[in-house]
């Protein structure tokens, strides 16, 4: 009882708190003991090669993979063992990075499924017709015939419609070119201004992630190597850990 | 004509038997092996209907409602806890439709049991007099198919079943309660099952173990179609043809086992039947 209190209080005042959390498939530990936090309206970049455990680390978070050690707790309320469905009740929007969306469904169709209720269509089509204005424009279309930049904004635009106060984004820039970037970069930082969300985003792509993030950590081998705030020293100080 | 009469109202009965275990099978990802048990309470229904001096077609709606409650509390108590082992799900609904068939053996014995028909003599049409029973059954085909389609495409509802279908992860993760998908999904199926076995009872004899003989058909069937409504209804027709031209021209025996063949070479020489066609 003590130490989850201390957990809890540990947690206190962070968007997200993750505390010694490991998890993995089988036998496999993929992430293992990692500790992180993003504070109310802070924007963290999760960096690191390919299979290093970042998106295994976001399914964790999001309920989808069950942790096996540690804690997470959202907003200070500890929410490990607790269904995609409740956090996204809690709050929580979550942008994947495989097979993302329901490809011969509509737009229409694959942002209705991220709300409890059509009720909520008209008002959440709004909101992302604030930052995507093409996607209100052409909700018959089916997501599979998007090009790769207007799915990543469908995805996103998904994540976006329930206006939530935490959000995980898995590789949103992959493949992308400069100014489908820019529009989701700017689109992250109007979300943040307007409702203050926090973020925690996983990615490859370090100049987009510092650009948006206020600070970044680096996953290797499942545990966290190094972090720091995304200031002017930050690109280097990553890639030596990159480049090993 | 006799011979297209023939086909397509085999197909429709093939339909309204198969479409209950198509739904299952797309959202849970498991073949209901107590499906044939499903229709059996359906057909015994009927029976207790006409027990209780009921209109006989007040059976659909009762086994309907029957097949669906028993059909929740197999999936919360039975199907639910097996969720991370498809595998023993399918051996816990093969024990349960053989539960099921003793259970009936002891409440109403093993001896054949007479049922109303729902729809009797025949009518003429195009030139040749044909079962108006069988009529009836081609018409309650569309009818469930057409109401199946509906709801999948214009309900709320029918979207998560959908989503389910095509990716469940990314369904859950959007935050689609897919325990509750599930569960419904189940009832629903069970109910079109029972509903299925009440149909038939004009067709077949109502005994503990009649399901046993549709349940193999409609296993292949699904199969073939791999989860989707029309190639579930292509291989109703296809499967249904064969079925009659092999039992009119060569032997009733072997069209008895036209569908399980075909159906195994089907998917011999492609696996994911006629859902890619």
């Amino acid at each position: 009882m003590a130490e989850a209190a201390r957990e809890l209080e540990a947690a206190a005042g962070a968007a997200l708190a993750l505390d010694g959390v490991t998890s993995g498939y089988g036998a496999v530990s993929i992430v293992r003991d990692v500790s992180l936090k993003v504070a109310p309206g802070e924007i963290v970049a999760l960096l690191g090669k390919n299979g290093m455990g970042k998106t295994t680390l976001l399914k964790t978070i999001m309920g989808l993979i069950p942790s096996r050690g540690g804690s997470v707790a959202i907003d200070g309320q500890a929410v490990a063992g607790m269904s995609p469905a409740r956090l996204v009740a809690l709050g929580v929007g979550y942008a994947p990075q495989e097979q993302p969306l329901f490809q011969d469904l509509s737009i229409r169709d694959n942002l209705r499924l991220a709300l409890p209720s059509d009720r909520l269509l008209p008002g959440a089509l709004d909101v992302v017709a604030g930052h995507f204005p093409f996607l209100k424009d052409r909700l018959a279309q089916k997501a599979g015939t998007l090009s790769g930049g207007e799915q990543k904004m469908l995805i996103l635009a998904r994540a976006l419609m329930l206006r939530p106060r935490l959000l995980l984004i898995d590789e949103i820039s992959e493949g992308l070119q400069p100014s489908v970037i820019d529009r989701i970069a700017a689109a992250l930082a109007a979300v943040r201004g307007e409702s203050g969300a926090s973020m925690l985003i996983v990615e490859q792509n370090l100049d987009f992630a510092l650009r948006v993030a206020d600070r970044w950590a680096v996953l290797k081998l499942g545990e966290i190597d190094d972090e720091g705030p995304a200031d002017p020293g930050a690109r280097e100080r990553v890639l030596s850990h990159l480049s090993v | 004509m006799l011979l297209i009469l023939d086909v397509l109202t085999t197909a429709g009965i093939l339909f309204v038997v198969s479409i209950g275990l198509l739904a299952v099978f797309g959202v849970l990802k498991i073949i209901n092996f107590a499906h044939g048990a499903w229709l059996t309470i359906g057909a015994y229904c009927a029976v207790i209907a006409a027990e209780l001096g009921l209109n006989p077609w007040a059976a659909l709606p009762l086994a309907f409602v029957i097949g669906a409650a028993l059909g929740g509390l197999a999936e919360l108590f039975i199907i639910r806890p097996l969720y991370r082992r498809p595998l023993d799900a399918i051996l816990a609904t093969w024990g349960l439709g053989i539960v099921i068939g003793q259970l009936i053996t002891l409440g109403f014995g093993r001896d054949v049991q007479m049922t109303p028909n729902l729809f009797s003599g025949t009518v003429e049409i195009l030139g040749v007099d044909y079962s108006a029973y069988r009529l009836v059954a081609l018409g309650a085909a569309l009818v469930i198919g057409v109401v199946f389609a509906a709801a999948m495409e214009g309900t709320r509802l029918g979207l998560s079943a959908r989503a389910v279908i095509m990716n469940e992860t990314l369904a859950r993760g959007l935050g689609i309660d897919t325990v509750r998908v599930r569960l419904v999904t189940f009832m629903a199926g069970a109910g079109l099952a029972a509903l299925a076995g009440v149909l038939l009872t004009p067709l077949t004899s109502v005994d503990p173990n009649m399901g046993v003989g549709w349940l193999i058909g409609a296993f292949m069937l699904v199969m073939v179609a791999d989860a989707s409504l029309v190639a579930l209804a292509v291989a109703c027709l296809v499967f249904g043809a064969a079925q009659v031209l092999i039992s009119t021209f060569v032997s009733p025996i072997l069209g008895s086992i036209a569908i399980a063949v075909l159906a195994a070479l089907v998917l011999r020489v492609s696996p994911k039947g006629f859902s890619r066609a």
